[in-house]
């Protein structure tokens, strides 16, 4: 099958303002991009479909890194450089996959996850997180991923960190 | 007895076919580059019968990647996932507009060396437009609402002694015309200007002609524009106040078009078409040579040609009279007519009689860019180089279309300049 040309980008991006997670599903292997590719990373082939995927994501790893502190290369960098987020919310660097049948583990910005916490949270990996659609200032959407109350708590409560 | 001054055969077997293109044309609204960039690898992947997997090694070429990109350095491993290559060693090569001739020639390096056996050449430019950095890639922009400084032009430039010279960068353009006063005699300049408009003619029949050039399917012969303005011929109106001068020697018609375009070669060893079963005729690559000269110097222009030549002519495998075909960098009308006949395509001092007697165009005798060159069919900066090798290889192979050279074509000369600052010069044969 021949390449064809479409608008991956766009059509991504359009999906995240009407609620849609879009990867790219391949038609010959199954293995999925996300974000989406036109070209299959597994095996190279051309013949692709959109999927949508859950609004859930298995967490595997928090890698934390401060976004806040000065100096930091990566995320505090790409907070103050590059796409910047409305939201003043703090977040660290984790990993997490879709749970879906070819996909791949990706990096993805993590909220709920705190200097005070983030130690007792890794002792619970891995668990089961919500997609958070991050807003950002050139009204645009991303994907992030926001840890859930009960795994808050637990984190909390194994750390010491009052409610 | 050898034919090719390299170790190993080096053949292009795969080329891209995308035309020239700009983010402003209806059916390029909704993309980004990096959609036509997979686009041009995939087709050439197809051409040459393999898969991404199949590819040892990339050489990439784009030189306006900084603000046009987003303000991304070298984004060599975000291309590659768009073209399903990730984790395969890859080269940038940034050397102006002659950076897609530099990254073809570290490819053929790179298989005659016997490091390798199949190497993607690619290429990609956007040069008149930008992605804002805290944008997504599709949201282009055009260049003239980038609020920070970038102008092609002047960022070349020696920024030591030259930039303030207020001389080096615009005489360029006017070099040939002025060589050809003072080293050939010629008083009337009259006679640059009709040999310029004849050029026009010549390669903008070649570019309405072919599927791959900017504006085809928009654009006419100048027969037809000078109906269409009241004139009563091509060469009227090309001399016409219509067909402005922007330098003493060079007008409109005869200065380079700047659009976005990306594109790709597979080349081979003779191993590597074995194994992969390659159908295409190989066009092998005989020999190359490269120079780099400052501009701050009269004639550099010229005097890159004359090096170029010289190195050719030691290696031993560049014959004038061998060359069927000549496609080359022609930013100015003059620089067709200089690389003509410093290579020797075209006897010294004869270049403007030929294109006037049109045996340049494309149906001509002495064929010099037969799909429109810079000034009519498009020229994407780091991305030409690509674009040219594979104008040169649909040439060899007969599937030019309309634009199709009238004779076998057994030999070409493939010659790029770039930055005003670095010319190559590459000799295929078909197999």
């Amino acid at each position: 099958m021949s390449y064809k040309l479409q608008p991956i980008l766009k059509t991504y991006y359009e999906g995240l303002e009407e609620g849609k997670i879009l990867g790219a599903k391949c038609s010959e292997c199954g293995d999925i991009a996300f974000p989406p590719l036109p070209v299959c990373q597994a095996c190279g082939s051309v013949d692709f479909e959109w999927v949508e995927l859950p609004h859930e994501l298995i967490l595997k790893e928090i890698r934390w890194e401060d976004a806040s502190v000065g100096g930091d290369y990566t995320w505090r960098k790409g907070n103050m450089f590059f796409s910047v987020p409305i939201t003043e919310d703090r977040y660290c660097a984790a990993v997490a996959q879709f749970d879906v049948a070819g996909s791949s583990p990706f990096h993805v910005p993590l909220y709920g996850c705190t200097e005070e916490n983030y130690q007792e949270m890794r002792k619970l990996l891995p668990f089961k997180v919500d997609v958070k659609l991050v807003e950002h200032k050139k009204d645009f959407l991303t994907v992030g991923a926001k840890v859930r109350q009960a795994e808050i708590d637990k984190a909390n409560a194994a750390a010491g960190v009052e409610a | 007895m050898a034919d090719s001054r390299l170790m190993r055969n080096v053949s292009i077997v795969g080329t891209s076919s995308l035309k020239q293109f700009s983010f402003d044309q209806p059916e390029w609204e909704g993309y980004s580059m990096y959609e036509p960039w997979a686009c041009a690898v995939s087709q050439a992947l197809e051409d040459a019968n393999i898969r991404p997997n199949d590819v040892e090694k990339i050489s990439y070429s784009q030189f306006a990647y900084f603000p046009t990109m987003g303000h991304i350095c070298a984004p060599v491993n975000y291309l590659e996932e768009w073209a399903g290559l990730a984790g395969k060693p890859i080269s940038h090569i940034e050397q102006a507009c002659a950076s897609g001739y530099i990254a073809f020639t570290e490819a053929v390096q790179a298989i005659a060396s016997g490091e390798y056996d199949v190497v993607l050449v690619a290429g990609l430019e956007c040069p008149k437009f930008f992605v804002p950095i805290d944008e997504p890639a599709y949201r282009v922009k055009p260049l003239s609402e980038y609020k920070e400084f970038w102008h092609p032009g002047v960022a070349l430039f020696d920024c030591g002694y030259a930039r303030f010279d207020g001389a080096s960068d615009i005489l360029l353009p006017d070099e040939n015309g002025f060589y050809y006063k003072e080293f050939y005699g010629l008083k009337d300049e009259a006679f640059i200007d009709e040999a310029y408009a004849h050029m026009a003619i010549n390669q903008r029949r070649g570019a309405v002609r072919n599927p791959r050039s900017l504006d085809y399917g928009s654009s006419k012969d100048y027969s037809e524009v000078a109906k269409d303005e009241g004139f009563s011929s091509d060469v009227e109106y090309l001399l016409s106040p219509k067909n402005y001068k922007i330098t003493q020697f060079t007008r409109k018609s005869g200065a380079v078009m700047h659009n976005c375009a990306a594109g790709a070669l597979v080349l081979m060893s003779d191993e590597a078409i074995k194994k992969y079963g390659v159908q295409n005729r190989p066009i092998r690559v005989i020999d190359y040579a490269a120079s780099s000269l400052s501009p701050r110097k009269p004639w550099c222009f010229h005097n890159m040609n004359v090096e170029v030549r010289k190195q050719l002519d030691k290696n031993g495998f560049f014959k004038p009279e061998e060359m069927d075909l000549l496609i080359t960098t022609c930013m100015s009308s003059g620089e067709q007519t200089d690389s003509a006949e410093v290579f020797g395509y075209v006897p010294e001092g004869q270049g403007l009689q030929y294109e006037i007697d049109h045996r340049t165009a494309f149906d001509g005798d002495t064929p010099i860019n037969p799909h429109g060159g810079d000034c009519q069919w498009g020229h994407a900066m780091g991305c030409s180089g690509v674009n040219m090798l594979s104008e040169a290889v649909f040439q060899m192979r007969g599937t030019a279309g309309d634009s199709q050279v009238q004779k076998d074509i057994k030999k070409t000369l493939v010659r790029g300049m770039g930055g005003g600052h670095t010319t190559v010069g590459i000799i295929l044969q078909n197999a």
